[in-house]
């Protein structure tokens, strides 16, 4: 067991190297760099090479991100030209709205589509069934600026239950700071449930005519049980994969929400960072996001291994 | 506005009266409350140096930390603030300010005419390569003769020189050489000024917080406890916090038209909006064809319907430009020259040229600069020239402009109290942003002639001159004038002008 989380943590290496070699890259190729943006209207061309000279842009490429890379290996992510901000700070007060936002609407997502997928799976086929997956369909093709400005409208112009935007840390009032993350929350997880639900409809399905379900039945368990107990665990496997994957992509895929709901989360940190082509801010960012994304994938591989005794003992 | 009230104001003037002017109008100011601001978008921070210019967001939050030397009243004339008077020498190339006493920056700095002179050096020193300095090139050198004693040194003669101070603009705002020396690079974000409200905590992305600066030298000011800066950058979420109450005034702007024409029908909310000078402009190239010849240029400009082009872009809020002063300048002109909008006579000029017309026109890769690109596209092509957009990101307009590397570029001329910075910049022979490639003597000594004269009837048949020239020659056309908006709720009051955009809250109340 020591030996396949050890072996796990290993990938994180590569990954996260090819990661940011590939960021630094597809960041040089973008038009313009960070000297146009601080020069704005004044970007003359004798101009622009003098600053670029002072920020080291003017060296080659693969030199900066040596430099760059062997600063990260003593713990020194660097510091926004722009902003004089560290990205460590930058990233740090960032993350736990990010965080917070991403499992709020997994939970969501996931509250809302696993009741569903089990109701489906037991009627396969009724009216219920395609009018629920019908719906999921449609909700899947929503995008969430729309719904998020119709959540908006409806919760906190017209009825004025909840905040429209805002931010308050959890630290300062709980209360507070889980209202403003219901209506983003809700909006990240109308768009994940029905991927959730049709996958683990369609598993679900698949292991109600498994025989050992049928012996179930026989034995005169309740269907409750057996839909809970003895179904769903095996049918699962794929709904734990899709979230872990979805939780990833929803750490730096939150931008349009955050930047709807205000949110000072790390996805509109990122849109910043590549808008005013802060490099150091980007990379820091991609860093965690993609860090993130491997320790998730690890932990979904841990979890298969107590889904199923067969992966943990390494006989899949 | 005659001669003569323009030389007696530029005359010299001791206001001993400043406190009372400043109060504003006879309404009953309360004290007390505190204010949540929408603002588009997010600020980088306050150091010139790291930041090179505020932006407008980061300018309202300035006029609330820091002072200028004078600010505008609502004719637009400048006040006294941190000076309290101001002479100049014949040639308008010297000016002397005596500056306010007693004033203290908010870490105990004593405010001074050294604090001043140092933050125009630091900026100016060509070592620090900011891009501030280029707004101040016009400046030799300051000079501090004593405790509150300050001369200005010019290279080119500024009869505006006190108005122009106003803004809240990076290099206007005495910032505490103190602070910025003791906290390196962590200065940008904790400013430190002499204004009315102290920066409390400042979490990025999420809110800055302002709190009343007891100390603050206008006793009686400000009047409320806080102010809380919000980036609120989705304008549809900006404006359902104004209705649902989670902020009090919001920044918006005309191409969101919907939600301002709403605003206007809502009895608990206010629309302010100013037309200031300045207007959103596009250069053309000279130098390349088809632009070398002004038939083209002229043809091009007649064929595009200014009313048309507000209603599909704007619903209509947008006001037409036909010259670059706008209606917040104080240069009216009686005739600008103005070309009409006539298509037939477009295509008159185009098949007079005889060549097919076929050119690309620079735009901005957003959504914005998209639709102006394909309305341009629909006149133009009505008119007989085939117009191809070129989509580039905003940080690479700029460049390529200074390398003339574009046949029609959009830009913009600012809201500014004096024509004259831009003007010159724009169509005198030789600047490196004289876009067009455009040398006419008559121009130049029409532009030299208004940076040296006093009077104001004088400098207005200047310009207007050189708006007729401009629009004749169609070496530039202007769109639309700047307008900006803001809308708060109703119990707001006090908001001065929107001078180019920037929502001053400083010394706004809650009724």
């Amino acid at each position: 067991m020591l030996g396949f989380v050890a072996r796990r943590l290993l990938y994180l290496l590569p990954v996260l190297l090819a990661v940011s070699l590939l960021t630094f890259l597809i960041a040089s190729l973008l038009p313009g760099d960070l000297a146009y943006v601080i020069l704005g209207d004044q970007a003359t061309p004798d101009k622009v090479a003098a600053l670029r000279h002072d920020m080291g842009l003017d060296q080659p490429i693969w030199w900066r991100y040596l430099g760059w890379l062997g600063h990260v290996l003593v713990g020194d992510f660097g510091r926004s030209f722009r902003t004089g901000q560290t990205v460590l700070q930058a990233v740090t007060e960032r993350l736990p709205v990010s965080f917070e936002l991403m499992l709020l609407a997994e939970l969501g997502a996931l509250i809302i589509g696993i009741p569903l997928a089990i109701a489906c799976a037991v009627r396969a086929g009724s009216a219920f069934d395609r009018f629920v997956t019908g719906t999921a369909f449609s909700m899947l093709s929503v995008p969430a600026f729309l719904s998020a400005i119709l959540l908006i409208y409806f919760f906190a112009v017209e009825l004025r239950w909840l905040p429209a935007t805002g931010y308050v840390p959890f630290s300062e009032d709980p209360l507070g700071n889980l209202r403003c993350f219901v209506l983003p929350a809700l909006t990240l997880a109308l768009g994940e449930w029905p991927v959730l639900m049709r996958v683990l409809r369609s598993d679900m399905i698949a292991t109600l005519q498994e025989d050992y379900i049928a012996m179930a039945r026989a034995k005169g368990l309740k269907p409750s049980r057996i839909l809970l107990v003895h179904a769903l665990k095996p049918s699962s496997l794929t709904l734990v994969t899709v979230t872990g994957i979805n939780i990833g992509r929803l750490m730096g895929g939150t931008v349009i929400v955050e930047s709807i709901f205000a949110l000072p989360g790390i996805g509109r940190l990122l849109l910043g960072s590549i808008y005013t082509r802060d490099l150091i801010i980007l990379q820091g960012v991609v860093l965690c996001v993609a860090a993130g994304y491997v320790l998730l994938n690890f932990i979904v591989d841990m979890l298969y291994a107590v889904l199923d005794p067969r992966i943990r003992h390494g006989h899949a | 506005m005659t001669a003569t009230t323009r030389m007696r104001r530029l005359a010299p003037i001791f206001l001993v009266a400043a406190f009372a002017s400043m109060a504003g109008a006879a309404q009953a100011q309360k004290s007390g409350g505190s204010i949540t601001v929408g603002q588009e978008l997010d600020i980088p921070g306050f150091d010139p140096l790291k930041i090179g210019v505020f932006d407008t967001s980061a300018e309202t939050a300035a006029a609330a930390i820091f002072d200028t030397l004078t600010y505008l009243d609502d004719k637009g004339e400048p006040q006294p603030k941190l000076a309290v008077s101001w002479t100049h020498s014949d040639d308008y190339k010297t000016w002397t300010y005596k500056l306010r006493e007693g004033v203290k920056f908010q870490d105990g700095t004593p405010f001074n005419a050294q604090a001043v002179k140092e933050n125009f050096d630091r900026q100016k020193d060509p070592a620090n390569k900011c891009r501030c300095a280029f707004y101040i090139a016009f400046i030799h050198d300051v000079e501090a003769t004593d405790d509150l004693t300050l001369v200005y040194h010019l290279n080119d003669p500024q009869v505006n020189l006190p108005a122009l101070a106003a803004a809240p603009t990076s290099n206007n705002v005495v910032q505490s050489p103190t602070a910025w020396k003791t906290k390196g690079d962590d200065y940008n974000r904790n400013p430190v000024g002499t204004g009315p409200y102290i920066l409390k905590s400042w979490t990025a992305g999420d809110r800055m917080v302002l709190e009343k600066n007891p100390d603050y030298w206008n006793k009686g000011h400000p009047y409320l406890d806080r102010i809380i800066l919000k980036p609120l950058p989705d304008a549809q979420s900006r404006f359902a916090s104004l209705q649902s109450g989670e902020a009090d005034i919001v920044w918006d702007d005309e191409y969101d038209p919907d939600n301002i024409q709403k605003a206007q029908k809502d009895p608990k909310l206010t629309v302010h909006s100013y037309t200031g000078s300045g207007a959103q402009v596009y250069a053309f190239n000279t130098k390349t064809p088809p632009f070398d010849d002004v038939r083209v240029r002229q043809a091009l400009v007649m064929a595009i319907d200014r009313k048309k082009m507000s209603q599909a872009i704007t619903n209509g809020l947008a006001k037409p430009a036909s010259n670059p002063y706008g209606e917040g300048s104080w240069v009216k002109c009686k005739d600008d020259g103005a070309l009409p909008y006539d298509l037939d006579k477009a295509k008159a000029l185009i098949k007079d040229y005889g060549k097919p017309v076929e050119f690309k026109m620079v735009v901005t890769a957003t959504p914005r600069g998209r639709t102006i690109g394909q309305v341009f596209q629909q006149f133009w092509k009505q008119a007989g020239a085939n117009m191809e957009i070129e989509q580039i990101d905003q940080a690479t307009v700029v460049p390529r402009a200074f390398m003339r590397q574009f046949q029609l570029i959009p830009w913009r001329i600012i809201d500014l109290a004096d024509p004259d910075p831009q003007m010159f910049a724009n169509f005198h022979t030789g600047s490196p942003v004289a876009l067009a490639n455009y040398s006419n003597p008559e121009l130049d000594h029409l532009l030299e002639h208004a940076r040296v004269t006093a009077d104001v009837a004088q400098r207005t048949e200047d310009y207007c001159a050189a708006s007729r020239l401009i629009n004749k020659e169609a070496i530039w056309f202007w769109t639309f004038q700047n307008t900006y908006y803001a809308i708060s709720t109703a119990r707001l009051k006090g908001l001065p002008k929107i001078h180019s955009g920037v929502i001053d809250v400083s010394n706004v109340w809650l009724e």
